[in-house]
């Protein structure tokens, strides 16, 4: 799921790199500090090693065989930042020596595959994992499915980054210039391959590998494991400030929303049906369908039940529609952590000071 | 031996893909060796001079623009001793196959006026569709074309050290060096642990033992992976490292050279000014 | 003032105790031979001798000055002792991480901050001495046995020690290319050059050593000149360095032959 140049506008591909920046960044910088000079050796090998299981054809169930890029495992076995650095320095070498993705495209691949991938692989593994001893078969699981969430997450940002394109950019005769897949298609067509074939292929290797480690060198998996081993954070409030950066990163970004005239696809209000030009667009992203001329009956009855305090993503009383947007975000954003924190906070414990 | 697909053909691909890449890496040495035109060059002006190119294929708006710079990467590579069987097997057909498939869709898929309705079927061809299959599939096949220019006229160390041009750190030079360096080294050691397993198993292996045996080659190879970079460290160590990287490059800016890359930005920055 | 001392050093690493309470001492100029099977802590003594590994227990001295965590933290001390003292690894994988040959002499010289110009030449100079100039620009993976450990014996000697420590200079190499490198190392070795080497190749010990070290489980067992440890069939057997090998010929007789491994390579005495 290398992403090849042509694909891209080069302005998404700046914005990409400009996005991957910080992370390497914070990445050296963090590893730098945890392994001092160990961290060349380690980086260096652990690339490599990424490199060559991306090479590996694994069988899957069904006959079928996948390639994964193997970031669950690295994420559990390094931690997100090394992990991060490690598979980046993977993905630079196959786009520049072996000729597997492209070079503009350097800084999305490492953003959707190494940055956003190890983050969520780490933070999925956490969570699941909780105090579980090493050896167990709830961490094992817990791998497996880090690796499943974050490739899935980075099939995601590519189908996002692919899906904007014919938006975005297109010549005077209103061609596409680059991906030519809006959204609707692009989405669907990606993760259909990822939340099979590829996740299941991501969830071979780190669970798999993770339970072969568990019998032969338990030791590799202890830095994440959460007891204060070489790469475990020393306080983690601290730690969470670059991902916390990061979100707000993105909510400021938000307002590209707009960007996206027209409704999502499916996101039709019960009144769209009668309306022409909205009939027009249903249409246009439905392979040329007609939409029925009135609502159909379940949506029409469903669509009185609620209406949402923040319609459309634009409270009333806010003017500007950029703004409206971001507060939604910032809103919607709060929520979801809150309830993060609420229901780690009832099912989690206090972790004892290492 | 050929096993039936399905019977250990992941086993088989794996290999192959494997053995493929330690090939590649071996034909783009020797080339880069060869006595070509971009042979000659210094590795900044290359790695500067055909990244602008790709750059300028990326923004260009016309497609007559992409097509000049493509066929401006064909008489490159021709001058420099890179055949054009070499172009197609390495860069074009796998680019064409997988864009390809990808942009045909879009064909008909992209509103706009009709240019060919397919008998039988209600599909039509776009004019807009058949602009942005173009689109893609030229500045897929540029790009690839350019990409592969310099990994077969410019030995990858160079390349590597070229990179302090666009002032990336050193250690993450040094860490590519280094790595590019030991994926030779697992790769064969994974090709002989699969090609060992593979003589070893007789017959139908089910699912499970496939998968089985696919992540068992992964968790030992990690754990070698590991114990080189302990043994690494402690090499590294031993002649004087503490953590600092230090390069050394031979490079050195020839009349040559600067020509060259006078050359590059004027292509590139005709590319991007025909465009507009 | 001994080149190298040991007082009761106790390395221990897993639960495994690889050198223990070791008490040695070693001159300046001297050709000493670590001899031992594998597994008897001679290359782990080495590494410690390079200060790679620390001992949990005892001290170890290098000209005086011991060599601990802490003293390796100070850069004046680290560059200095680099640049006396080189190590060659057994494993060319592990010596040989640059990408290029040239790279990989030129990494010594460039830790120890020389100015580049001066780097440049003494790589050449090196590359040329050990015949491997034609090398340069090699990846170190696609090189023969022989000539890795070449590159290898050039990137540690460009540097000039005073002291030169070898894991296992001979193994894994063929014939031909054991001898050269034997000759390398008695050239290089003539003068006020210490040699170390850690080996269980006994066919070569009266070339590359004055005295020999017989090691057996982390700790020293003999003690002498070459000759005189290979004349003791006893403790040769007993430390696994010759094994008895007994065979029956057609006519029903026993024999029993001591066997000498040179490397790969077996020879019956």
């Amino acid at each position: 799921m290398h992403i090849p140049d042509g694909y891209l506008s080069p302005a998404t591909c700046a914005v990409l790199y400009t996005g991957a920046a910080p992370f390497w960044y914070v990445a050296l910088r963090r590893v730098r500090k945890a392994l001092h000079t160990r961290l060349v050796p380690l980086i260096s090998l652990f690339a490599a090693f990424s490199f060559v299981i991306m090479m590996f054809n694994l069988p899957l169930p069904g006959g079928t065989t996948g390639h994964a890029v193997g970031i669950g495992l690295a994420a559990v076995v390094l931690g997100p930042w090394a992990a991060m650095l490690a598979v980046s320095i993977a993905i630079v070498i196959q786009a520049l020596f072996f000729g597997d993705g492209g070079i503009t495209a350097i800084g999305a691949n490492c953003f959707n595959m190494a940055i956003a991938g190890a983050l969520v692989a780490y933070a999925v593994y956490r969570i699941l994992a909780g105090r579980a001893a090493i050896g167990s078969a709830r961490r094992v699981m817990a791998a497996g499915l880090a690796g499943y969430v974050a490739i899935n997450v980075s099939a995601l940002l590519a189908a996002i980054e692919f899906g904007i394109q014919p938006l975005l950019y297109r010549d005077a005769t209103g061609a596409p210039l680059y991906c030519p897949y809006p959204l609707s298609v692009a989405i669907p067509a990606m993760m259909l391959g990822h939340l099979t074939i590829a996740g299941f292929a991501e969830l071979t290797v780190s669970a798999g590998v993770v339970a072969f480690l568990q019998r032969s060198d338990p030791s590799l998996l202890k830095t994440t494991a959460g007891r204060g081993a070489a790469l475990a954070e020393p306080a983690a409030g601290r730690a969470m400030r670059p991902l916390w950066a990061g979100l707000g990163a993105l909510l400021l970004l938000t307002p590209l929303g707009i960007l996206a005239t027209g409704s999502a696809w499916g996101e039709w209000m019960a009144r769209d049906f009668s309306n022409p030009a909205v009939r027009h667009e249903i249409a246009a992203t439905s392979f040329q369908q007609a939409a029925p001329l009135r609502a159909p009956e379940g949506l029409a009855r469903l669509s009185q039940i609620w209406t949402a305090p923040f319609a459309r993503y634009a409270p009333p009383y806010i003017r500007s529609a950029a703004f409206g947007y971001l507060l939604s975000a910032m809103f919607g954003a709060g929520l979801i952590v809150l309830a993060c924190l609420t229901v780690g906070r009832l099912f989690g414990r206090k972790e004892p000071a290492t | 031996m050929k096993l039936l697909d399905g019977h250990g053909g992941f086993l088989e691909r794996t290999i192959e893909g494997m053995h493929a890449g330690l090939e590649r890496a071996v034909a783009a040495e020797h080339s880069a060796a060869g006595g070509g035109l971009l042979q000659r060059l210094d590795a900044r002006v290359k790695v500067v001079g055909l990244l602008s190119l790709i750059l300028a294929a990326a923004l260009a708006t016309r497609l007559w623009v992409i097509a000049a710079i493509f066929a401006l990467a064909v008489v490159l590579a021709v001058l420099s001793r890179v055949p054009l069987r070499v172009l197609a097997a390495r860069a074009w057909i796998g680019a064409l196959a997988f864009t390809g498939a990808i942009a045909v869709p879009a064909l008909f898929l992209t509103p706009g006026v009709a240019l060919y309705r397919l008998p039988g079927l209600h599909w039509t061809v776009t004019a807009q569709g058949l602009t942005t299959a173009s689109y893609l599939l030229l500045r897929v096949i540029t790009a690839a074309t350019l990409a592969l220019l310099l990994e077969f006229t410019t030995p990858w160390v160079q390349v590597l050290k070229a990179l302090r041009v666009f002032r990336i750190p050193v250690v993450f030079v040094a860490i590519l060096g280094i790595a590019s360096r030991y994926i030779l080294l697992l790769l064969e050691t994974a090709h002989e642990m699969f090609e060992s397993r593979k003589s070893r198993s007789v017959g139908a292996l089910e699912g499970a033992e496939r998968r089985r045996m696919a992540v068992g080659s992964a968790g030992v190879l990690l754990s070698r992976t590991f114990q080189l970079s302990g043994d690494v460290y402690l090499a590294m160590q031993a002649r004087g490292f503490r953590g600092e990287v230090h390069l050394l490059d031979d490079f050195a800016m020839k009349r040559l050279d600067w020509l060259a890359l006078a050359g590059f930005a004027a292509l590139a920055a005709a590319a991007v000014w025909a465009a507009r | 003032m001994m080149l190298f001392e040991t007082a009761h050093l106790t390395y221990r690493y897993d639960r495994l105790t690889a050198v223990e309470d070791l008490s040695i001492s070693i001159r300046e100029g001297s050709r000493v031979a670590l001899v031992g099977a594998n597994g008897s802590g001679k290359s782990t003594l080495l590494r410690i001798l390079d200060g790679l590994y620390f001992g949990q227990e005892g001290a170890v001295r290098f000209r005086g000055e011991e060599l601990t965590e802490e003293r390796f933290a100070d850069d004046a001390f680290a560059f200095s002792f680099r640049r006396q003292v080189g190590l060659v690894f057994q494993n060319a994988d592990v010596q040989l991480f640059n990408p290029t040959v040239f790279d990989e002499v030129a990494f010594g010289p460039l830790q120890l901050r020389w100015p580049k110009s001066e780097v440049r030449e003494r790589v050449h100079e090196a590359l040329e001495r050990f015949g491997i100039a034609h090398l340069k620009d090699r990846v170190p993976h696609r090189l023969s046995g022989g000539e890795q450990k070449r590159v290898a014996l050039a990137s540690v000697l460009v540097l000039d020690p005073a002291v030169l420590l070898l894991d296992e200079p001979t193994a894994a190499l063929d014939p031909r290319s054991q001898s050269q490198m034997i000759d390398l190392l008695v050239e290089w070795g003539g003068g006020a050059k210490s040699v170390i080497t850690a080996t269980h190749n006994l066919a070569d010990l009266e070339d590359i050593a004055d005295r020999c070290l017989v090691l057996d489980g982390g700790r020293v067992v003999a003690e002498g000149a070459p000759a005189e440890i290979l004349r003791d069939r006893e403790l040769l057997e007993r430390t696994n360095l010759v094994h008895a090998h007994r065979h029956r010929h057609r006519s029903g007789e026993a024999h029993s032959h001591p066997h000498i491994h040179s490397g790969d390579v077996e020879r019956s005495d």
